[in-house]
């Protein structure tokens, strides 16, 4: 039974890194950008939070209305600025770029809220669950982020499947001269795509304020966690994303189980088994381009 | 290269030429890296001294008056993961700065000296502390070292001022990490390095009493991680449990910065385990508290170390931290007063709260007694820049202030003062959400209770 008990918040786990790497994802598959700022943002979203909710008492799910778009319309900004620039550079420069927001935005935070560590407050949601058996109780918390996981990556997969600007981002992302000589305008269309990767890496640093305790400095173990989950899924594949962050919280849950110190590490192996023997990933990206 | 093989010291040993090359390689690419980070070092601290004033306002004068000076480092982790436990550290060392036993000069001897406090931030990093120490030594040519807050950036410290020989203070850090931690073997004695704080017996002395008022079924939950605290509480903690009657449920060695405790709360849920200890870094115990509510672990009472020490740690956790108890070393309730000014504990913590409008915190007690420990060596030698004098004035110093009674030759090991930590719980508070009450004080009678002593589990 404390298998299937293991199982089961692996999996819960695992929606919360999916959640994650949802935007690392979507922004390396279609920008190209490694964004090694990426936990640093998901953090910056939820110091957002607790700058623009009213009081420490309100319920934080108030948050998840207004902190997305903002980002959202941040990661556009910062898309046609400084990454778009940076990009027109070299991919290096991209990435001496986003180490350099990872900085810049650890310490402006601790400049501007001390290196106090915040948690969300979810009012009661934080401590219920139902009960499936005496060994068995799953936290609606947690199964909430699974579930928000998996709906945030179906809808951006259909998005980018079906809708005309889903179908633009994916030509820029294959061929970005060809779609702008099809008449794409590709600059506003790479930033509407970060501005989507954006809103998740927001969304996914409220999910973590709600489940965990962040300070300033939080933001580097997401994005190692994040990273993984990109790599085992699939570079630039949502569905990958998605199996890659269950395969992860399922690797660290199982191997915790196996023996505590296993935990964080059969994560860190499961990743490296990946990247020895199935680079590409579970589920490789556009296996027809 | 090869001409240089003969000569190598490494050549008489008869290790292989090519071993000894690798070697000299490595030792160069280690100085380049070292010059490096030393220089970027130094811009660093030129940024960070333009912030936070690092300068002391008598350095100025110093020259004009004529006399000589001291100058003492003092290293916190002001940024970085642990910067929680430097909140306080500013203000103390403003407030040091203006009492006049350091404004008006420190008398050594026949002579008085202006004093000059250098602040320089470990980041919380080990390499870094090393760095600032260094620095301090070989650019501000400090007089001794006060470095507070946790073995990773206490230990480094301390070691390079023992190989430099520089008197140095630490605190906040358990007497075991520090002595242990440093290689040191029982019988030995570092020569320039003390340190005031507790150990693993202390937190003993201080817990088991608390379980021991609350019925339970004698079994304690193990929470320790996979470093340095953690398998030096694995190692010693234990033991003290089953002499007092007490079984333990080990949860396992585990990762810091595990997000996942579901297992561990399936063995603490399946053993009963009444009682809950722990040595985790504070994120991780925010993670495992939320879970173990979630998945119906609620032990009756839960005695932490290391987390919960702060004001904002447990603003973190909220509701949840409610009744949670751990230990102090230093609260406004402590009956002791500077031996700098006489100001009691209770003033300096008002002060503080007027000052910043922040909830007092216990780092400001050892933070200000690392500074009276200071004041009494110099004042005790004749010369206070004779390293060996200051450091045996430390090491023989025995006084009291902010932290009680420190004595410096009555501990377990040489150079090392004990405080007696008491026994305290989170509640509601009033100017607070919540306070800190003193609820259990077997181990420092002196300290008076402020709240009765509740079951974490209602």
């Amino acid at each position: 039974m404390n298998w299937v008990n293991a199982v089961v918040q692996g999996l819960l786990l695992g929606g919360l890194f999916a959640l994650f790497a949802c935007g690392l994802s979507l922004l390396f598959g279609v920008v190209g950008v490694i964004n090694l700022a990426h936990g640093d943002f998901a953090v910056l979203g939820a110091y957002v939070a607790v700058l623009l909710l009213p009081s420490t008492a309100t319920n934080a799910l108030w948050a998840l209305l207004f902190v997305p778009p903002l980002f959202g319309f941040f990661g556009y900004l910062l898309q046609r600025t400084l990454l778009q620039r940076s990009l027109e550079i070299s991919p290096l420069t991209t990435l001496l770029v986003t180490f350099g927001l990872s900085v810049v935005v650890q310490n402006g935070l601790l400049e501007a809220f001390s290196a106090d560590s915040h948690s969300f407050n979810v009012g009661s949601l934080v401590t219920s669950s139902f009960k499936v058996d005496e060994q068995l109780q799953v936290s609606y918390l947690r199964l909430g982020v699974l579930l928000v996981a998996i709906a945030v990556l179906s809808v951006l997969s259909l998005f980018l499947a079906r809708s005309r600007t889903g179908i633009q981002i994916r030509a820029v992302a294959d061929d970005r001269e060809a779609a702008q000589m099809s008449g794409v305008n590709t600059r506003h269309i790479v930033g509407v795509a970060a501005a989507i990767a954006f809103a998740t890496v927001a969304l996914a640093g409220l999910a973590y304020g709600m489940t965990a305790q962040f300070a300033p400095y939080s933001g580097s173990a997401l994005l190692l966690f994040a990273f993984e989950a990109v790599v085992i899924g699939g570079i630039g594949s949502l569905w990958g994303t998605l199996g890659g962050g269950l395969i992860l919280g399922l690797a660290q849950s199982i191997g915790f189980q196996i023996d505590p110190s296993l935990g964080v590490l059969a994560g860190h192996l499961v990743f490296l088994g990946v990247l020895a023997f199935r680079p590409t990933g579970l589920v490789p990206a556009r296996a027809a381009a | 290269m090869t001409d240089d093989v003969p000569l190598s010291p490494a050549d008489d040993s008869g290790a292989p030429p090519l071993f000894s090359d690798v070697s000299r390689r490595n030792v160069l690419r280690g100085a380049a890296g070292g010059a490096f980070a030393l220089g970027a070092a130094g811009v660093l601290s030129a940024c960070g001294g333009g912030l936070k004033g690092t300068s002391s306002p008598g350095a100025g004068s110093s020259a004009g008056n004529g006399r000589k000076k001291i100058t003492i480092g003092f290293i916190t982790p002001l940024t970085g993961p642990v910067a929680s436990f430097a909140v306080s550290d500013q203000f103390v060392i403003d407030t040091i700065r203006k009492t006049q036993k350091f404004s008006g000069g420190i008398t050594s001897g026949a002579k008085t000296y202006d004093v000059e406090i250098v602040v320089k931030d470990s980041q919380s990093d080990p390499n870094r502390a090393t760095q600032v120490a260094r620095e301090l030594i070989s650019q501000n040519n400090v007089d001794m070292i006060l470095v507070t807050s946790t073995p990773e950036v206490t230990n480094p410290v301390a070691t390079v001022c023992e190989a430099q020989a520089v008197p140095c203070v630490s605190t906040i850090v358990p007497w075991e990490a520090w002595y242990f931690g440093r290689g040191a073997k029982p019988g030995s004695e570092f020569q320039y390095t003390t340190m005031f704080f507790f150990g693993i017996g202390e937190f003993g002395e201080c817990f088991i009493p608390m379980w021991n008022r609350i019925s339970n079924d004698k079994t304690v939950a193990l929470m320790y991680p996979n470093d340095v605290d953690g398998n030096a509480f694995r190692k010693a903690f234990p033991p003290l449990m089953q002499k007092a009657g007490y079984k333990t449920v080990d949860g396992g060695a585990y990762t810091d910065g595990t997000t996942d405790y579901s297992a561990m709360i399936a063995t603490f849920k399946s053993a009963g385990a009444d009682i809950y200890s722990n040595a985790p870094i504070p994120p991780d115990f925010n993670t495992f508290w939320k879970q173990a509510f979630q998945q119906g672990y609620r032990p009756k009472l839960a005695t932490v170390a290391k987390v919960l020490l702060f004001p904002s740690d447990v603003e973190a956790l909220g509701p949840l931290a409610e009744n949670v108890a751990t230990d102090a070393w230093w609260t406004p309730h402590h009956p002791f007063s500077s031996s700098l000014d006489g100001t009691t504990s209770k003033g300096i913590a008002d002060a503080f709260q007027k000052a910043t409008g922040k909830q007092w915190l216990q780092s400001i007690g050892t933070s200000y007694a690392l500074f009276e420990v200071a004041h009494n060596a110099f004042s005790s030698v004749d010369d206070p820049h004779d390293r060996k004098a200051v450091a045996a004035a430390l090491r023989g110093m025995k006084y009291t202030g902010i932290c009680g009674q420190l004595d410096f030759t009555a501990g377990p090991v040489p150079g090392v003062a004990i405080i007696k930590p008491v026994g305290v719980q989170w509640k509601k508070g009033k100017d607070f959400p919540y306070s800190l009450e003193v609820v259990d004080n077997s181990a420092n009678k002196a300290v008076p209770l402020t709240a009765d002593l509740k079951p974490t589990r209602a």
